[in-house]
């Protein structure tokens, strides 16, 4: 082995532990027996994500990899982690609902660590290649993630849906992949930069950058490529919904982020209108189309379509302030949703999950920890000060007014108001409303979400600092 | 203790008083109102021995780091303004707490009721001391949440969910707006320091941004202070508890508003464009809540109208833009929470005893309750303005205010109109109010038999009162000198000269205080007996209510609109989502298309090649004729799909690309019968295929989907015309041309790059292939066809039939001659085609073809033979095992890729010469043509598993009928 392999493998650390922990993952469950292997594997698979960030975090090196396809910075540090955490704690969650719903299959955590490196990959990729196939990595498991309950139609129906979807906007984005090296020459995005700024602006190269966001887009659900995301949100068991509106949004958001300001950064003020143009049809449509649902989990779509919004006014901005702002909404959205999801976890009578936002009525007065969670996450969803919800939008706020993008940002709270009200709402039917039955306890796993994820919801005034300073870190990769 | 940490300690108590409050039992009613009382003693004690420390004129500073990154810090600012209304603010709150004792019934959450009530003073004080505007906007929006709770707090009434509601949506609207209004002048200024913001009033007042500015924050203040239009919270917000109406709705939420219109005055205020909006809304809220309180049937409605208006006076002083305007402000801000809270409070204990609180039940109460009514008629009077009482004082300097001219125009010619006739306004409801409740006949048929509360509850209202009057009657000694440090603090070095007496000799202000006592008591005498018997509200406006409004647009919003929206743009139908993803790339593509003014600089028709133009004709033809079938014959349109397809590759032969020709015909028929099995195991069509039977709807949205696709190609085309009649850079193909034989040692380029340049990925592909390969044969072993599908396709059974009617014929003798000729010489072609994809495999190193080329032309043959002779007759004689083609192909790969380690190179390093064999002559003989084979062997196995599979599904109906021996697993 030369020794540029090995410094490139050094670097990839993480990700190593992730490839290879999935393959010993996989022969684990086969050769376990069928009662144990599920369990087994989802302790191992936690593991596994978890000394993932640990190396990160104590062995992770800035540098390139692999010819500069791959890049580690602090950007991705901070991103990674966001995605780490995330599905370590949506399998750390699913324990009960798959003891208890007979979801109990090894390949469901193998498939998530899957999904897992690829996200990692999407993070890392410094070129067009290594983001396309990180991508696919993540989607192909997370297509058969949704359709993973073979028995029921509509996780069938979801996972078709996405895939059929999802397989029409990768070939998009795989053809802006192809249009924008047409043009440059070059796949690795500083090459690409390079390349875009010293020559003038090509009709061919807004075709590709066009095509590229829309095939981004449609990962971070945004608007108009958001129609999958309440279905599959719907359909797909409830964990992996969870898992879907967590980890991969993080991946696909910063991929956005590195492809637009270090790809694109010499065209920004091309890929500025489309950004602008997105964050406003999403934080629109979001809000105004959460207010008629009746499945939290459709609800739960419409905000996570809102909230990519509101994270893509920071992109928007195209500055410092702008990047760390996305980084920080990330980060606190990441939170919030995980807490909200532990509690549609938690919605669990006698006969099974429910789903709906009646069911939620009179929590207040049955299981009133729960409904205290519930109502601090939906404050904080609303954005509403103190919580760490007002902050994210505070972050990316700041960065569009001071970059000048007035417009956006009126509308931007605007579409902030009108998502208060539905939020206020689920606070309205916990409260006021009177109980129709109360749920079966909660099971010890997602306590410990709901506690950890409520406290962070409630003390980022006090974290905000630090966590601010690497959110800065993270933002300056690119300045 | 120093004055910083005094500070700290006067935010932090409440809240902590709030912690501790949550945590008594809920019987333990004594217990929780002195430790309330406690608390709120405390804060008072504390800000009182802050005022030496205020009292020098400069403010008490306290900054703690908080998100250093965003310039911002917890910082605690205490000037004279600040300490003024921290006092009114612990003060009444402390009052109220002691009074709350006797209100509440021990049948309610006192727990709750306190831990609310001290986090909203915490909250309140939050608001008044802050020395960032970040922090100010984040204690403010912790006022409405906390309010929400407190309206809402006997939650099983209706009325209170719904004022509950109401009041958070409209202040919570107000607070974001607020945020937003904040953020617009830390942009101005650059710092969100409220020191900072108050130094550069000039720089803000002559900013672009102004205007928004201004407005945004306008509105936050508009909402919290209930101004016109956003003033109908207010009265619904009275379904709260009498003790939070007393605190949140006279002296603190309502006048946060005020507090902080007065805070940025020096600011923000002096222009035209503050005049106006302030001036307005100001003018508007005076009189239309003077004039609604007086048609009131409950008291606390007519003391919340009444609240309006009062904020609504001093919103017009403030907006006058003169000092003198905004030290009356300021006084009427302290006066008004006096008066107010006493009364409030007051109509808790007439509430409390009689058991309602309708105006036109109630009467002759001043025997019954001497003590609390001769309490309410001083408040009373001093809300009407009557002299010797402290309203009467503010009163009188608005009164001076608005003869003057401060800004020359028609609100500015109307004020001291406006001024009397709210004033008489005024004194009709105060009127109203004693009148209706103290005097005339006693109702006998009131809930409960009223009777003087008791004394502690009383107190509260005596202490205010008192304030009242000695306020009223020796201002300049008694608060002359707060009121002072509190103007001072606000205005600074523009602070004018003014005079707190009772008697300011014979002025104009006193004539206008004169009209209004006596037309106010006029008008009462002409309404009195109207008023007695009115319906709930003011005559003409009673419809027209801010609350209906309120409500029809958020249902229309909430409900309507959403609606809307989500059946407009959300389906849950694939086809539209798919429908709308085209849509969108469509127009996405087509923007920069139309930006550019791009010209798609045809050629002249000169140099088109005919034979060349017609081919391609064709191939438009049939792909536009494959859209078009899609939706009636699959098997017609995939035809004219592989038209579509040939065309292409005649194509690629014509510009002189054989080798890509060879590999896309190859994939062309191989993918087409692949998909031929497939549309076997589709559903039939529901719909009735016949185009004249379509409803018109059906064909209109088959057009439509035509029409989708011909455009979605037609932009392909486009754009696929526009990227490569542009000049493009140069390439990395040129790179490839170049080394293409000199370092991989063959002429076919594309063969020499899938097996040498880009190896690598060439071997990750076949795998791909492989994977792909057994994941399909794995979904498909268990494959079970729809019951619609299992039967015999239509020929079929003609042909059995056919056999059935005639005596001399077998049934099932036709369907197995089937195609005899073509089968015989498509088996004897079998191995013919062997030989032909040895040929090309051979020659790919130089010529076109190569192993994949040649796998695939391999899987033609065993394609041939399904074809002619059917599933049973081929899976009889098939002797490949596909699983060991494919672990072969690999194993060779690696192989190969691993034999350049052994050599000290790294993987895949390739090596070449040319071997002489005999009969066969020279061939290439490159170590990549191993790998070659490699991708041969996985290519034919891939191909052969899945012809197998799928090819397998056409006798799985006859494995029941047990004809078939042969099974799957078997023949892999």
């Amino acid at each position: 082995m030369t020794t540029a392999l090995s410094t490139s493998l050094s670097l990839l650390g993480p990700e190593l532990i992730l490839a290879v922990g999935a393959v010993a993952l996989l022969m684990i469950g086969v050769f376990s027996a069928e009662q144990r292997a599920n369990r087994l594997v989802t302790g191992l698979s936690v593991a596994v994500l978890v000394a993932a960030l640990l190396w990160m975090w104590f062995y992770g090196r800035d540098g390139y990899a692999f010819g500069g396809a791959i890049i580690q910075d602090a950007f991705g540090r901070f991103m990674k982690s966001l995605a780490l955490i995330g599905s370590a704690v949506t399998l750390f969650m699913s324990v009960g609902f798959a003891k208890s719903e007979r979801f109990d299959k090894f390949e469901f955590p193998v498939l998530i660590v899957l999904c897992t490196l690829g996200m990692m990959l999407m993070i890392t990729a410094n070129d067009m290649l290594g983001l396309y196939l990180g991508l696919e990595l993540q989607s192909l498991a997370i297509y058969v993630l949704a359709a993973f309950n073979r028995d029921s139609l509509r996780s069938t129906e979801a996972g078709l849906k996405y895939f059929v979807l999802g397989a029409l906007s990768s070939g998009m984005l795989l053809y802006g992949i192809s249009l924008v090296y047409g043009y440059t020459g070059h796949t690795g995005f500083q090459e690409i930069a390079l390349a875009l700024n010293g020559s003038e602006r090509q009709l061919g190269l807004v075709f590709g950058l066009v095509f590229v966001l829309a095939g981004l887009a449609f990962k971070i659900s945004a608007v108009p490529f958001h129609m999958w995301t309440p279905d599959v949100y719907e359909g797909a068991p409830t964990p992996i919904t969870a898992f879907m509106a967590a980890a991969p949004k993080m991946a696909a958001m910063a991929l956005t982020v590195r492809v637009t300001m270090e790809a694109f950064a010499p065209i920004a003020p091309d890929w500025q209108q489309i950004i602008v143009f997105i964050s406003i049809a999403s934080m629109l449509l979001g809000s105004f189309a959460a207010i008629g649902q009746r499945n939290i989990k459709r609800l739960m779509a419409y905000s996570s379509i809102g909230h990519m919004g509101f994270a893509l006014v920071g992109l928007a901005a195209n500055s410092e302030t702008g990047v760390r702002g996305v980084v920080l909404y990330m980060a606190i959205y990441l939170a919030m949703t995980l807490g909200t999801f532990a509690v549609i976890l938690a919605m669990r009578r006698k006969e099974g999950n429910v789903e709906n936002i009646d069911d939620l009525a009179g929590l207040s007065t049955t299981h009133p920890l729960m409904a205290l969670v519930l109502t601090i996450m939906m404050f904080s969803l609303a954005g509403i000060p103190p919580l760490a919800g007002f902050w994210a939008k505070w972050y990316v706020f700041l960065a569009a007014i001071n970059s000048g993008l007035y417009a956006l940002s009126v509308i931007g709270v605007l579409a902030s108001v009108v998502g208060a009200f539905y939020y206020l709402r689920l606070i309205k039917i916990m409260w006021f409303d009177e109980p129709v039955g109360s749920f079966v306890p909660v099971a010890g796993e997602l306590r410990v979400v709901l506690a950890v994820s409520a406290a962070f919801t409630l003390l980022y005034v006090l974290i905000g600092g630090p966590l601010g300073n690497m959110a800065e870190a993270a933002a300056m990769s690119f300045f | 203790m120093n004055s910083e940490t005094m500070l700290m300690m006067l935010i932090a108590l409440p809240f902590a008083g709030a912690c501790l409050a949550a945590l008594f039992p809920p019987n333990a009613r004594n217990a929780e109102t002195w430790a309330a009382a406690l608390v709120t003693l405390g804060a008072v004690v504390l800000s009182a021995s802050l005022f030496p420390a205020v009292a020098t004129g400069t403010p008490v500073r306290l900054n703690i780091e908080w998100l250093p990154t965003l310039g911002l810090s917890f910082s605690l600012r205490m000037d004279g303004f600040a300490w003024l209304f921290s006092m009114l603010v612990t003060c009444i709150g402390f009052l109220v707490v002691i009074y709350s004792r006797y209100y509440m019934s021990p049948d309610d959450a006192i727990p709750r009721f306190y831990a609310f009530f001290l986090a909203f003073m915490g909250a309140m004080l939050g608001i008044i001391l802050s020395g960032n505007l970040i922090l100010l906007v984040v204690f403010w929006e912790l006022t409405s949440i906390i309010s929400f709770m407190l309206i809402g707090y006997w939650y099983q009434k209706a009325d209170a969910r719904d004022g509950a509601r109401m009041s958070l949506t409209i202040t919570g609207v107000g607070g974001l707006g607020l945020l937003a209004g904040v953020l617009l002048i830390g942009h101005i200024v650059g710092s969100y320091d409220l020191d900072a913001v108050l130094d550069s009033g000039d720089l803000i007042r002559s900013h672009p941004l102004y205007v928004p500015a201004i407005c945004l924050v306008l509105l936050g203040a508009f909402t919290k202070s209930a101004q016109f239009p956003f003033h109908f919270w207010l009265p619904n917000a009275m379904a709260a508890p009498t003790p939070v109406s007393a605190f949140l709705h006279s002296a603190t939420m309502v006048k946060a508003g005020v507090f902080l219109m007065a805070r940025l005055w020096p600011v923000l205020g002096g222009t035209y464009e503050w005049f106006w909006l302030t001036g307005f809304a100001g003018a508007a809220s005076l009189l239309l809540g003077a004039y609604f309180a007086i048609f009131q049937r409950d008291i606390k409605g007519l003391l919340a109208y009444s609240t309006i208006s009062h904020l609504g006076l001093i919103t017009l002083l403030l907006s006058l833009g003169s000092p003198l305007g905004a030290v009356a402000a300021i006084f009427h801000m302290m006066n008004h929470a006096t008066f107010k809270a006493s009364l409030f409070m007051a109509a808790g204990i007439i509430d409390h005893e009689s058991g309602t609180r309708d105006m036109q039940k109630l009467g002759g109460l001043f025997k019954l309750m001497p003590y609390t009514a001769t309490l309410a008629m001083v408040a009373s009077a001093a809300m009407a303005g009557v002299p010797l009482l402290n309203g009467f004082l503010s009163k009188e300097m608005f009164f001076a205010e608005a003869i003057e001219t401060h800004a020359d125009s028609i609100l500015d010619t109307a004020a001291p109109y406006v001024a009397v006739i709210a004033s008489a306004f005024a004194v009709t409801y105060s009127i109203r109010f004693i009148h209706a409740v103290f005097f005339g006949e006693r109702p006998a048929d009131l809930p409960r038999e009223p009777h003087e509360p008791p004394f502690l509850m009383r107190l509260p209202i005596q202490l205010l009162v008192l304030a009242c009057l000695v306020i009223g009657i020796i201002p300049a000694i008694t608060v002359g000198s707060f009121l002072h440090i509190a103007v001072v603090s606000v205005l600074g070095a523009d602070t004018p000269a003014y005079s707190l007496a009772v008697w300011h000799g014979l002025t104009v202000p006193l004539g206008m205080s004169v009209i209004a006592l006596i037309g106010g008591a006029l008008l009462y005498v002409l309404l009195r007996h109207y008023l007695a018997h009115c319906e709930e509200g003011p005559p003409y406006f009673r419809r027209l209510k801010g609350q209906r409004i309120f409500e029809r647009v958020l249902v229309f919003v909430s409900w309507r609109f959403a609606r809307l929206v989500e059946a407009t743009l959300g389906t849950r139908r694939m086809q539209q989502q798919l429908r709308l993803l085209v849509a969108v790339s469509l127009v996405a593509a087509a923007i920069p298309f139309y930006n550019s003014n791009f010209g798609l600089g045809l050629f002249e028709l000169g140099q088109i090649d005919i034979p060349f133009a017609l081919l391609w004709v064709i191939g438009i033809a049939c792909a536009v004729g494959a859209a078009h079938q899609a939706k009636f014959h699959r098997l017609v349109a995939l035809i004219l799909l592989g038209g579509a397809g040939v065309v292409t590759c005649i194509t690629f032969v014509w510009l002189s690309a054989p080798d890509l020709a060879v590999t896309q015909l190859l994939v062309e028929i191989v993918t087409a019968v692949l998909i031929l099995l497939g549309l076997r195991w589709l559903p039939k069509r529901w719909e009735d295929t016949e185009l004249g039977r379509a409803p018109i709807s059906t064909k209109l949205r088959r057009g439509r989907d035509l029409l989708v696709a011909a455009v979605a190609g037609l932009g392909m085309t486009l754009l696929s015309y526009a990227v490569m009649t542009r000049p493009s850079p140069d390439t990395i193909s040129g790179f490839f041309l170049r080394k293409a034989y000199e370092e991989g040692g063959g002429r076919n380029v594309v063969n020499v790059i899938l097996v040498d340049f880009r190896g690598f990925d060439t071997f990750g592909e076949i795998t791909v292939l492989g994977i792909v390969a057994l994941t399909v044969f794995a979904l498909f072993r268990r494959f079970r066809p729809a019951p619609d599908t299992i039967e015999s396709p239509e020929q079929q059974r003609i042909q059995a039939a056919t056999d059935e009617e005639r005596s001399d014929r077998i049934t099932g003798q036709t369907v197995s001659d089937y195609l005899l000729v073509p089968s015989v010489i498509m088996q004897w072609l079998f191995p013919v085609i062997i030989v032909f994809a040895a040929y090309l495999f051979l020659r790919g190193h130089d010529l076109p073809g190569g192993g994949f080329a040649a796998g695939v032309a391999m899987s033609a043959a065993f394609i041939l033979q399904y074809l002619a002779a059917g599933t049973v007759w081929v899976e009889d004689r098939l002797r490949i095992l596909p699983v060991n083609w494919i672990g072969l192909g690999l194993l060779i790969a690696g192989c190969v890729g691993i034999g350049s380690w052994v050599f000290g190179y790294p993987f895949l390093t390739s090596y070449s010469q040319y071997i002489d064999l005999p009969v066969i002559g020279e061939i290439p003989a490159a170590t990549a043509i191993l790998f070659d084979l490699g991708v041969f062997s996985l290519v034919v196995g891939a191909t052969v598993l899945m012809l197998i599979v799928f090819a397998h599904q056409s006798i799985r109906r006859l494995r029941a009928a047990k004809i078939s021996t042969t099974t799957i697993e078997e023949v892999a």
